[in-house]
């Protein structure tokens, strides 16, 4: 198992390689000037030109490709246009508000979606099935930015039960930073009023996202169920007279669990890209807002250092999910 | 078995309906419950010594004052700085006019060529060390020497590091190489490149010879009523009060200004209370907090407008009458109607409240006058052009209109929206036919508009579209060494007139910015640059609590 880990790691190197490589040459291609929107339009024309000079954008494509790979090589993965700033720093500056909310909306999704899909394959046919299968079919397509505005209108303006748009009331002093991210900060510091209000401000953005993915898991996982109750040893144990309980916790579930758990893996990947309307609608820090902010300025090094570092977020997942499946199945074994 | 499945097949058909029904009538009464009008309540007010601000501050990109040049960044160092002269708004006369700050009095010499400032005495930075004429010189040719994107406002006169000496404690002078409109060299000393920086810390600061650019990014080093906290990008900026400010320690102990990118969000927070003012609105919004109890608008036109350029290197636009008759064809009350408050009418290129506002607004919709000049010019069946346009409210509806107006006098006008990357790279190069775009004067001085529309030579909009009118371009050089106030005002009156009817522009609008205060924030004034609120006399009260 250490070396399948191992070797996966190391697989890590091409794909990063790929996906830099891939996005460089895009980005550059596309006819638009960055230095020059940045700047703004009143910026005098020689000063774009040295402003372009000294971000090293004159020189040849080939020669800032190798420059940017000798960079990244050694831990420098340019900088943002926008920011001035390292891009890796911009990045972890980001990250753990987006990894916050989605650690968060995925307790949600699983919290939700699981049970749902588990009840509507153990009755199937019947109204909660039904009902399942509708709420399938919409909480995927409901979209982020509606759901997050009504709900900020029900629950916050409306009603006052939960607190608006960002991460901690202007009046609670934030807690020192050393994860980035508030919850965990705040009990970090033993300050329990931070954390209750950072859970507060938690509940909604977590709740849209956890419903729209909550869908995904809800299908996987009623079919999944549906599967396994068709196997012979499903029957066998029915016929052996133990009670419906022991035959799903016991005989059910955990087979049921492995193409959930690749689900929640693709799932979780996905939300850890942040999304973008949500964290719109919710004034959350995160990455997909810089990663947005970054596509539409056509800030380079950014765009650039955003995939690598989705990319790499992704295999780490993936990574994750497989290791998993080797506790879940024993009979699934990597040499 | 079939009859089963049919069975089954119609239970779920029912169940469907049934959710689907259900749906509809929840998702339909919680939409209709959610925009019945509240009736507006007061809100308790709990905290008088914080100021919040919810806008969008992700365009800010640094807080030096060598490097800050957008609105939001330029509003939040004129708190932290000060400078030699401050622009100040005068809501009578409408007009922005500089006065002294840190230099209380000064002398221009005889040949116009040489400024002297006396220096007030008294005056510390936060960290109490005293300001004197070794910081003026060290900020000012800091400016020079890091040569970032606004230098350019002090540089443009011809400064450089030696022009700024010091001549004692308390006295600095400038010498300028050609003579300069007194008004106009002042109002580009206060625009925040003049602020003032703590040369010790800033020097303590430096890394790789950068003159503290990196770190005076996110942290200041003035003398200005607050001082900067933290900058959390896309979340916060947080200001706290310099208690040792020489004018005074402020009222309001602490600035929040919270980044809020949906600007229904800012004006729900502000409804309930947990913002106290509100940047950024739409109309829409405008509309529902007009009235609402507890909440005040506050509205000023600011120096920005929008125009519409016609490339003179694109064939038709050569000929003036061609567009002469854009200019009569623009259904102009269509655009006024669309933006009600948040536009005024503006013709000519310099800004309301600016020195030289010229108020002539010949032109209105006038199809057959626009068809009769585009026969006359040859083009009789009009001819097709490409309009670019941002992609952003309100210009991309402001484009349609200008579409649809142009279609009506035979002109068939193919609209292309762009982000700004695209739209700048393609503008610069002259390499646009028609174009909808926006402009702010840097300063409030006519020269900042006349190089704009005016110059050719200054390489910005009259250049841009391709515009060489050396008549402008000479006029505009004249006026900006004219000393003698009457007749530079004279010169501008000439010159805009020009512009109005041969150059490449129809301008459309001057905006107007409107921001939403609740009631209880006062002296809060919005000014014409957006970026003088003067955090430092603001405060908080209301006489029941409420507000």
């Amino acid at each position: 198992m250490g070396a399948y880990i191992l070797r996966r790691l190391l697989m890590l190197v091409p794909v990063l390689f790929g996906a830099l490589t891939l996005t460089f040459f895009v980005t550059r291609v596309i006819p638009a000037d960055p230095v020059g929107a940045i700047l703004g339009p009143q910026a005098p024309p020689e000063l774009v030109d040295k402003i372009r000079r000294e971000w090293g954008f004159d020189k040849p494509l080939h020669e800032q490709f190798v420059n940017y790979i000798l960079g990244v090589v050694r831990g420098d993965w340019g900088r943002a246009l926008r920011t001035g700033r390292p891009v890796l720093r911009d990045i972890l500056e980001v990250f753990p508000a987006t990894l916050e909310l989605a650690t968060a909306a995925l307790f949600v999704s699983v919290a939700v979606g699981v049970p749902l899909g588990l009840v509507a394959a153990l009755k199937k046919d019947t109204w909660v099935d039904h009902v399942v299968r509708a709420f399938i079919t919409i909480g995927s397509s409901t979209p982020a930015f509606w759901l997050g505005l009504m709900m900020l209108l029900l629950f916050y303006h409306r009603l006052g039960w939960l607190p608006g748009p960002g991460r901690l009331d202007t009046s609670i002093p934030p807690p020192p930073r050393i994860t980035g991210m508030v919850t965990i900060d705040s009990l970090l510091a033993g300050r329990f009023d931070a954390f209750a209000n950072a859970v507060a401000h938690l509940v909604m953005p977590a709740s849209v996202l956890g419903w729209i993915s909550s869908a995904g898991i809800a299908r996987i996982t009623r079919s999944s169920v549906l599967e396994v109750l068709s196997k012979e040893h499903v029957r066998a144990a029915r016929a052996k007279g133990l009670a419906e309980k022991l035959v799903v916790s016991r005989h059910v579930l955990r087979n049921a669990l492995v193409p959930v758990v690749t689900v929640i893996g693709v799932t979780y990947g996905g939300l850890l890209e942040g999304a973008v309307m949500t964290e719109t609608v919710f004034s959350w820090p995160g990455l997909g807002r810089y990663s947005t902010n970054a596509l539409l300025g056509l800030d380079y090094m950014a765009i650039t250092g955003v995939t690598m570092f989705v990319a790499l977020v992704y295999s780490i997942v993936n990574l994750a999910t497989d290791v998993i499946y080797a506790y879940l199945d024993p009979r699934i074994r990597y040499g | 078995m079939q009859a089963n499945e049919s069975i089954k097949q119609r239970k779920f058909n029912v169940h469907m309906v049934t959710i689907a029904a259900l749906l509809i009538a929840l998702a339909g009464s919680w939409a209709y419950v959610l925009t019945r009008p509240q009736a507006p309540q007061l809100k308790p007010l709990t905290n008088t010594s914080t100021l919040v601000m919810a806008t969008d501050i992700s365009v800010i990109i640094s807080l030096d004052p060598a490097e800050a040049y957008e609105l939001e960044g330029c509003m939040i160092v004129n708190q932290l700085y000060d400078k030699l002269v401050e622009l100040s708004w005068n809501p009578i006369t409408g007009q922005v006019e500089v006065v002294p700050e840190v230099a209380e009095s000064w002398e221009i010499s005889s040949d116009g060529l040489t400024w002297t400032f006396h220096i007030r005495k008294g005056i510390t930075f936060a960290d109490g060390s005293p300001l004197t004429a070794d910081a003026v010189v060290f900020s000012l040719r800091r400016v020079v020497k890091l040569g970032l994107t606004p230098s350019w406002i002090l540089t443009q006169f011809g400064l450089t590091e030696d022009s700024i000496q010091k001549i004692d404690d308390y006295t600095v002078q400038i010498k300028l190489p050609r003579k300069v409109a007194p008004d106009l060299f002042l109002s580009c000393l206060a625009f925040t490149t003049g602020a003032i920086v703590n040369p010790e810390v800033v020097k303590a600061h430096e890394q790789k010879g950068d003159l503290g650019n990196a770190w005076l990014k996110e942290h200041s080093a003035g003398s200005g009523p607050f001082i900067l906290e933290k900058w959390e990008r896309e979340s916060e900026v947080v200001l706290i009060a310099n208690e040792k400010y020489w004018r005074g320690a402020p009222r309001i102990k602490r600035i929040v200004i919270k980044h809020v990118p949906e600007p229904i969000n800012r004006v729900l927070m502000l409804e309930k209370g947990d913002v106290d003012i509100a940047f950024g609105l739409t109309q829409e919004l405008v509309e529902r907090v007009k009235d609402e109890v507890g909440i005040r608008l506050v509205s000023v036109p600011v120096f920005t407008k929008t125009y519409l350029a016609m490339n003179t290197k694109f064939e038709p636009f050569k000929d003036n009458r061609v567009r002469e008759a854009v200019r009569w064809a623009i259904d102009y009350n269509a655009i006024f109607k669309f933006l009600g408050a948040q536009a005024i009418p503006l013709q000519t290129f310099i800004d309301k409240g600016i020195p030289g506002y010229n108020p002539s607004a010949p032109y209105y919709r006038n199809v057959e006058r626009a068809r009769q000049l585009l026969a006359e010019a040859g083009y009789p069946n009009g001819f097709e052009v490409e309009l670019m346009a941002p992609t952003s409210y309100p210009a991309r509806d402001v484009a349609e209109i200008v579409r649809r107006s142009l279609e009506e006098v035979g002109i068939r006008v193919k609209l292309k929206l762009v982000t700004s990357a695209e739209m700048y790279k393609i503008y610069r190069q002259q390499a646009h036919q028609m174009i909808l775009a926006g402009w702010g004067a840097d300063y409030p001085d006519p020269d900042a508009l006349a190089k704009a529309f005016a110059d050719y030579r200054a390489r910005q909009l009259a250049w841009r579209n391709v515009w060489y009118d050396d008549y402008a371009a000479n006029l505009t050089e004249i006026a900006a060494q004219e000393t003698n106030p009457e007749k530079r005002l004279a010169l501008y009156r000439e010159l805009t007139e020009y512009v109005l009817h041969n150059g490449p522009y129809a301008i459309l609008y001057q905006n107007m910015a409107t921001v939403a205060v609740r009631t209880w924030v006062e002296n809060f004034v919005l000014d014409p640059m957006e970026l003088l609120p003067d955090l430092y006399k603001a405060y908080k009260e209301s006489v029941y609590g409420y507000g």
